[in-house]
């Protein structure tokens, strides 16, 4: 029989959410429209309409070594083309926002080719080929894994994870990269490493709290769905924990 | 010195205020008698970026502004997330209590008493202002940043 992955346990809306972002069968619905210039004025690597920068000449102009493993992995976009690597990172909020860093990495892993992740407690990077990273910023954004107010696109200074949010329902950023407008749309100011942009680059209204409490993939007592509610989960993660614990007597399963 | 016996309390509001809440706050404590002393605490935000790929840039934020209490201007360089206050004696608590009761109305706070305030000079604060630095003033401003104190005078 073939293997189906499970992607998680858990009985609970957040363990749904969860294994809905990691299933590359389930499609994310799309929340917002952002255009591509967007998505590269608030990265920042480049100046919008230019070339891609390559770090090395395309596959197709260089000669390639004979390997049974070239032949095999089709390379993307960015890699064919020689582009450079560059990141997008982003900050989540506690309060129910509604994708997490591990998250992040289980779904890019599962969804995404020729990256490399990087999980942090509060941010989690990716870096890949600039051509490919553009189209994953892109589902990154414009899906439910994004909200304008507690998911920040941060490069750097990307403290305010953890923190309360402000009045206005916006998660803390010393350097206010997005701003909360008259209008109710969330603009970014700022590319993501803190340089002002030139325009304005408007992401959308941020979610309302009913919306983020069924999206979010984390686990909050006091404003989502508490994690000692998920028994499933809580005895999941036990038996690992065990299991992990033992393991240096090895341990016999019953 | 001041004295260790003196209340203090702070109030912790869910969510982190704006400089126009924070100034009607503000006001609204300055206007009760029995406040010896006040902090305002939260995250930071520097006039210029402080590291990163654009360190050393300008940091434009809405929130860093000057905001007036009483009499006096203060330029804030934070977020407030919460308010530190020492008081005379418990009643004041009370009275505060009942002012932020009716204040915080969109979102709930908490009002807690302990030890939030310096109330004896440490080692830093003596090799920054000497042996015969103001104890009052102790502990209300970084010592690093060389902002001093601001003093409220509300008319009585």
């Amino acid at each position: 029989m073939a293997y189906k992955p499970q992607y998680g346990p858990g009985t609970s809306i957040v363990a749904e959410n969860r294994r809905k972002q990691m299933n590359p069968g389930q499609k994310l619905e799309k929340v917002r429209s952002v255009t591509d210039e967007d998505i590269v004025l608030i990265l920042g690597h480049r100046a919008p309409g230019s070339a891609y920068p390559s770090a090395h000449p395309s596959l197709a102009e260089q000669q390639e070594p004979d390997c049974p493993m070239r032949k095999l992995v089709k390379p993307t976009e960015g890699a064919q083309a020689g582009d450079r690597v560059r990141y997008i990172q982003f900050a989540d909020s506690m309060f129910n926002a509604p994708s997490q860093p591990y998250q992040r990495t289980y779904t890019e892993m599962y969804r995404f080719r020729g990256i490399d992740p990087g999980t942090l407690s509060g941010r989690q990077i990716v870096e890949c080929r600039e051509r490919d990273l553009e189209k994953y910023a892109k589902d990154l954004i414009e899906t439910e894994m994004f909200d304008p107010a507690l998911v920040g696109i941060r490069g750097a200074t990307v403290h305010g994870h953890s923190l309360r949010l402000a009045e206005d329902g916006m998660m803390f950023d010393m350097l206010q990269r997005n701003v909360l407008g008259e209008d109710g749309i969330v603009k970014y100011v700022k590319n993501q490493i803190g340089e002002p942009l030139d325009r304005a680059v408007a992401v959308g209204k941020p979610m309302d709290q009913k919306w983020l409490k069924a999206h979010t993939t984390i686990y909050h007592s006091l404003v989502g769905t508490a994690y000692r509610d998920d028994t499933e989960y809580v005895e999941y993660v036990q038996r690992i924990h065990s299991l992990r614990t033992k393991y240096g007597f090895m341990p016999k399963e019953e | 010195m001041t004295n260790a016996a003196f209340p203090q309390v702070r109030i912790v509001p869910i969510r982190m205020l704006k400089p126009r809440t924070a100034e009607r706050l503000l006001n609204m404590l300055a206007g009760i008698t029995g406040i010896r002393r006040m902090m305002i605490h939260g995250p930071g935000l520097p006039k210029i970026v402080p590291y990163g790929p654009a360190r050393g840039s300008p940091n434009p934020h809405s929130d860093r502004r000057a905001i007036h209490v009483g009499d006096a201007e203060i330029a804030l360089s934070l977020q407030v997330g919460e308010v530190i206050l020492e008081v005379e004696d418990a009643s004041v608590i009370e009275e505060i209590r009942s002012l932020c009761d009716g204040f915080f109305v969109k979102f709930p706070y908490r009002l807690q008493e302990g030890r939030f305030m310096k109330t004896a000079p440490t080692l830093v604060d003596y090799a920054k202002y000497g042996p015969d630095a103001d104890t009052t003033l102790i502990g209300l401003a970084d010592p690093r940043n060389g902002e001093s104190p601001v003093i409220i005078r509300t008319e009585q």
